[in-house]
């Protein structure tokens, strides 16, 4: 982990306006619907998802793209460290983001007098935080393999063919069809259901060691990627 | 002129070795626990409080609430994964209580070759082919809204939050189409 790294990402976001618009709809909109409709509950503030996307879209690709990484690792910097550093930056601005709003949405519920308990407040955020994380090492990866902003393109792309994977399975009522589909999509958005972990009994393994495993796998893909890539003055 | 790249000696690139074997470590306990579980599945509670279809109707005209019917069955897999997604959890839980007075009209045919006689009149009336499917029946009568199939926690509260605000309408200013008022 490199801290100026994920400072000089910080700085970079917060220099987009375009990302900047974007996070405002996204964290406002559902503070309207929390506003204004009534018996909204935190689930009406939504997922990590869209503030992932705009804060983590070309964390990788864009520095490969604009020349960026040819500078940097002309100085001691490592390439795990700079993958590291970029993982984490996008998710701990993301997480800052989902806890901002749980923040605001938690003072409008107070002062209408609908506060939920303490332990879903508690198990929302914990779970927004861990869904950050989880989608920012998607995102990695798919930013260490394709320049710019591809590695949008490539997320939808593969949120898409396994959507239609999933719905195949189900309309030809095919088990192993939509269980191939709803794991390639579970992957693809990492995120764990602490409420339902809490509850169940025995605690179920499989989402908890699915999530790491997505995680160490995509940051361990994106790093032997970087590592792949030759970088000289003459190679772009 | 600096080199492009640093020496061989002096390489950024590090090898993920530690990395990449958890990886396979977690990737293989993956493949292993969702066996597991598929054959174990853990056991989640259901935190809606379920009402006995006969004392339904009358709650239902008392509270004024139109009345949730979930027609599912045991060997049905959409149907438990709703269970554990949706009337497990706290929140849509309470917030199904809140709006509905629920009922479940669990299906036995399979298991015990026939249903109790209320099970498949309700069948029957709400044409019912496949499951899950929720039906939400206004309380003062008038056109129920039939919700078949499950796409997941945020669709199905989604839809059920409007089906809920249309059977509160008065009834001149619903739409005309189905079924009949509860009995």
């Amino acid at each position: 982990m490199n801290a100026t790294l994920i400072a000089a990402l910080w700085r970079q976001r917060l220099t987009s306006p375009i990302r900047l618009v974007l996070l405002g709809s996204l964290m406002g909109m559902p503070l309207l619907a929390v506003v204004f409709m009534h018996g909204a509950g935190l689930s009406a503030l939504g997922d990590s998802q869209g503030a992932v996307l705009v804060l983590g879209a070309g964390m990788i690709g864009q520095d490969v793209s604009s020349g960026v990484l040819q500078l940097l690792f002309a100085r001691p910097v490592r390439r795990p460290d700079y993958v590291v550093s970029r993982w984490l930056g996008v998710a701990i601005a993301a997480s800052a983001v989902a806890l901002v709003q749980l923040g605001l949405a938690l003072a409008l519920m107070a002062a209408r007098d609908s506060l939920p308990g303490a332990q879903d407040v508690f198990l929302y955020a914990a779970g927004r935080v861990i869904e950050s994380f989880g989608l920012a090492a998607v995102l990695a990866l798919f930013s260490s393999l394709i320049p710019g902003f591809g590695d949008l393109a490539l997320y939808f792309l593969f949120t898409l063919s396994a959507s239609v994977v999933h719905w195949v399975g189900q309309v030809k009522q095919w088990p192993w069809l939509d269980r191939a589909g709803s794991e390639i999509l579970a992957s693809l958005q990492p995120k764990l259901d602490l409420a339902q972990l809490v509850h169940a009994s025995p605690m179920p393994w499989f989402p908890i060691v699915s999530y790491a495993s997505t995680v160490t796998l995509c940051l361990a893909l994106a790093i032997v990627a970087v590592n792949r890539k030759e970088l000289s003055y003459a190679s772009g | 002129m600096p080199p492009a790249e640093p020496r061989a000696g002096d390489s950024t690139r590090r090898s993920p070795t530690v990395l990449l074997i958890a990886a396979l470590v977690l990737l293989a306990a993956r493949v292993a626990t969702g066996l597991y579980e598929e054959r174990h599945p853990p056991s989640l509670p259901d935190l809606v409080r379920w009402r006995p279809i006969d004392a339904a109707v009358a709650e239902a005209r008392q509270t004024r609430k139109p009345l949730l019917y979930d027609f599912t069955a045991d060997w049905c897999a959409p149907c438990q994964t709703m269970k554990r997604d949706l009337f497990a959890d706290r929140e849509a839980a309470a917030r199904i209580e809140r709006m509905f007075v629920p009922v479940r009209v669990l299906d036995r045919r399979q298991e015990e070759g026939r249903n109790p006689a209320e099970v498949d009149s309700l069948q029957r009336r709400f044409h019912i082919e496949s499951f899950p499917t929720l039906v939400v029946v206004p309380a003062a009568g008038g056109d129920s809204t039939v919700l078949v199939g499950y796409q997941g926690r945020q669709a199905a509260l989604q839809q059920l939050a409007e089906a809920q605000v249309r059977s509160m309408m008065p009834l001149r200013f619903r739409p005309r189409a189905g079924s009949a008022p509860p009995r």
